[in-house]
């Protein structure tokens, strides 16, 4: 073996002669068994698309790839899905490979990653094939970076307070007034219900297992997750409070205990407290409105953050539910530009997806489907509509990095609930750790 | 090889290398048939040995190499020489894993090897229908490495779970065993020494293999069963013995899926379930940190080397080969 590691130049950034010869040997196994995958030899072009999600994603997903191949005889889409937990680690590894899938469904939070690593087409330079007129101003910039666009927002969501009406009134506890009602109700109300069923019904689910709630916490106080630049843009203080408050909750009661909430949260939205009916609230995207009421077999609702009149302004926000985005190693730009296009773009698969991937992000699409949507997606609608209003401002882009706070912040919430850690502690061990995850320091 | 070299004088000098395969190094070799044979012998290796290659060492010596850059997964990488492992001495998430695997490691190896034991001598003792429990204490170690035994796990060890409803049973109100910090390991290491199976085989065959004389000899002098154990049994097992304990040792420190399935892949509860090979997953895979994942990889191979080194090293003075 003449590629010797010892021996590689190791000062310039270059691809190892170890990875040459490992592709080269790849190429030739390929080659010989003769098992090319992005086209055969009708003239057919294959792509893969990759999505996350549950089982009802996964079926309406393949009838809008069914009614797209229908349109465009000359173009199979191979689905390539899986669960949130292993997409990205299965993402991670297939584009190390250089065998990512053509179009990638992306999120906030690894976006960048990817793009900035040169991973994603520049979807602006694909124009004729991709028309991004139609999308709402809200989110048509928010999968740019550097003047370029790696990603398209598939719709718009807001993280907000999911309430079971029948859990309150079984507590006999009153709804709260969601045009004004402040974290300290939201701590009492919980604890109301607790005790009024005996424990039988908690409160609310704990809300410190995601950084969402937090950054509206922080918004609500003029301050945000991160700044402009990526750096830190909150206050040990506030992050402190905020884990008091998921600290007070654990010790009246108000929401389930330590390594409940541990198992509750391991098992994803189908077995929240709120599809199990042993909870009363918990605090999700309004696009899981939908698959939570189902599994609850209730007619959940959605209520605004608790605090948003309490401070100088609100917290809440739209976000881009999702992103599709295109790998910069596919061979067929432009059939997947055209398949992104109609994803986008047409009514037919927006009344297939409706607001599964959010409330649809091409405004004249959104219209089209308002009226067709099921009760649960029409209410998360209205909500949206209810709170547009009150929105002052989206958020700057996530840090590269911002994808390994997800782990941080379960595990710091984890540390807290069982005693390890005090909030205050745990504020300032999230604050180096984020830190040094995104490289702010 | 011993019956080549006790087969040799029987053949005869008239025909010296007619039978040219059967001799060690030939002096003269009989051209064509021996080249042809060679060849079809590399023939037949060459599948393993392209695996050797390319799918073992050509990787492992990537992975030596990216463990002196800031290797990320996508893209280009540099040259950082030892950084990665100096990180390592200041990585308190490293330390705490390496913490979890040794406790995992030292406390299910030697339980596991104790039970495996005991029930081989129990079944030693000739139990009616000794195939069968044979499989059916060795079905565990099958699957106990396996995804689904492991989401079983989960379910039998959760909050509503087997154990708990029988323990409520009894008026014992049970904690999520698996999603508590203080019993999450404690629930992986009873996995572990559930597959208690492979061993247990490998024990039985050894405890067939000791004479019945000695026995019958230490029964007639009075020795009582505990004595017959300790200085029989023990004794003529300790090869055996030693082979198990490299071989499971060296499973224990490499053990992943349990962990990352009972805990969905965060080690969590704080980190009680993070194993070191969880751990580097996360690294590599999760925060594109291949590079330091390289490192760790190369640490964990250092350590489990160090381990089985020792292993041999000690055997000399415990462990005893009859002849």
């Amino acid at each position: 073996m003449r590629a010797h590691p010892g021996s590689g130049r190791p000062q310039a950034r270059r691809r190892h002669p170890f990875l040459s010869v490992a592709a080269g040997v790849g190429a030739v196994l390929m080659a010989a068994t003769a098992c090319g995958d992005s086209g055969s030899d009708d003239g057919t072009v294959e792509l893969r698309f990759s999505w996350w999600g549950a089982d009802d994603r996964h079926s309406t997903t393949q009838q809008v790839i069914d009614l797209f191949e229908a349109e465009n005889p000359g173009i199979k889409i191979v689905p390539d899905y899986t669960d949130w937990g292993g997409y990205w680690d299965r993402l991670a590894t297939s584009t190390a490979a250089d065998d990512a899938p053509d179009i990638i469904t992306q999120e906030e939070r690894y976006l960048r990653e990817y793009g900035d690593r040169g991973a994603l087409l520049d979807l602006g330079e694909l124009g004729e094939h991709l028309d991004l007129s139609g999308i709402d101003p809200l989110v048509a910039e928010s999968g740019d970076l550097d003047g370029k666009t790696f990603g398209v927002a598939t719709g718009v969501n807001a993280y907000a307070i999911l309430a079971d009406p029948q859990a309150f009134e079984e507590a006999g506890v009153e709804m709260p007034d969601d045009s004004s009602w402040t974290w300290q109700d939201y701590v009492e109300i919980s604890a109301e219900i607790a005790e009024a069923t005996d424990g039988e019904i908690v409160g609310t689910q704990s809300m410190s297992y995601n950084e969402t709630g937090f950054q509206i916490f922080a918004r609500q106080r003029g301050e945000n997750l991160y700044a402009e630049d990526g750096s830190l843009g909150f206050s040990q203080e506030t992050l402190t409070e905020w884990f008091a408050i998921t600290q007070e909750l654990l010790d009246n009661g108000g929401q389930p205990s330590a390594s409940e909430s541990v198992e509750i949260e391991s098992g994803g939205p189908d077995q929240s407290v709120l599809a199990t009916n042993q909870g009363a609230m918990a605090h999700f995207w309004t696009n899981q409105l939908g698959g939570i009421s189902a599994s609850s077999g209730r007619d959940i609702e959605l209520l605004r953050y608790p605090g948003e009149t309490e401070h100088e302004r609100t917290g809440m926000y739209f976000k881009p539910a999702m992103f599709y985005s295109i790998s910069s190693g596919t061979d067929h730009p432009e059939e997947a530009a055209r398949f992104v296009d109609f994803l986008l773009n047409s009514n037919e698969a927006a009344e297939l997806i409706l607001a599964d991937r959010g409330l649809p992000a091409n405004v004249n699409v959104r219209a089209h489907i308002l009226n067709s949507l099921p009760e649960a997606d029409a209410r998360s609608a209205v909500f949206l509509s209810e709170i547009e209003d009150t929105i002052v401002d989206g958020n700057p882009p996530p840090p590269i990095g911002a994808g390994q706070v997800v782990e941080i912040t379960k595990r710091l919430s984890d540390e807290m609930a069982f005693g390890n850690l005090t909030p205050a502690e745990a504020a300032e061990q999230f604050m180096a750790e984020v830190e040094q995850a995104t490289g702010a320091s | 090889m011993s019956a080549l070299l006790q087969r040799r004088p029987a053949t005869t000098p008239s025909e010296p290398s007619s039978s040219g395969a059967s001799r060690p190094v030939g002096k003269r070799p009989a051209p064509g048939g021996r080249r042809r044979e060679n060849l079809a012998a590399y023939g037949f290796l060459a599948p393993w040995f392209l695996g050797l290659v390319f799918i073992t060492a050509g990787p492992l010596l990537a992975s030596l190499y990216f463990s002196f850059t800031d290797y990320s997964l996508i893209g280009d990488h540099a040259w950082v020489g030892l950084d990665n492992y100096e990180r390592m001495l200041s990585d308190t998430r490293l330390h705490s894993a390496l913490k979890v695997t040794f406790v995992y490691v030292f406390v299910s190896v030697p339980l596991q090897l104790a039970l495996a034991l005991a029930l081989a001598m129990v079944l030693d003792r000739g139990v009616r229908g000794l195939p069968l429990y044979r499989s059916v204490y060795y079905l565990p170690s099958l699957l106990g490495g396996s995804v689904a035994i492991a989401i079983l796990w989960r379910q039998v060890f959760g909050a509503n779970g087997l154990i708990n409803q029988v323990l409520g049973f009894f008026g014992i109100q049970g904690e999520g065993w698996v999603s508590h910090p203080d019993y999450a390991l404690g629930t992986l290491i009873v996995l572990n020494v559930w597959t208690f199976g492979a061993p247990m085989v490998i024990f039985l065959a050894g405890l067939r293999q000791i004479p019945a004389m000695y026995y019958e000899a230490a029964a007639v002098d009075g020795a009582g069963p505990v004595h017959r154990f300790w200085n029989i049994t023990v004794p003529m097992l300790t090869p055996i013995i030693f082979f198990n304990l490299v071989l499971q040792i060296i499973n224990a420190f490499q053990t992943f899926t349990q962990a990352f399935i009972v805990s969905g892949g965060t080690g969590g509860p704080s980190d009680s379930t993070l194993f070191y090979t969880l751990y580097l997953y996360q690294r590599g895979f999760g925060a594109f940190d291949m590079g330091y994942a390289s490192a760790m990889a190369w640490l964990l191979l250092m350590i489990i080397g160090g381990f089985t080194a020792v292993n041999f090293l000690a055997s000399k003075y415990w462990v005893f080969y009859g002849d």
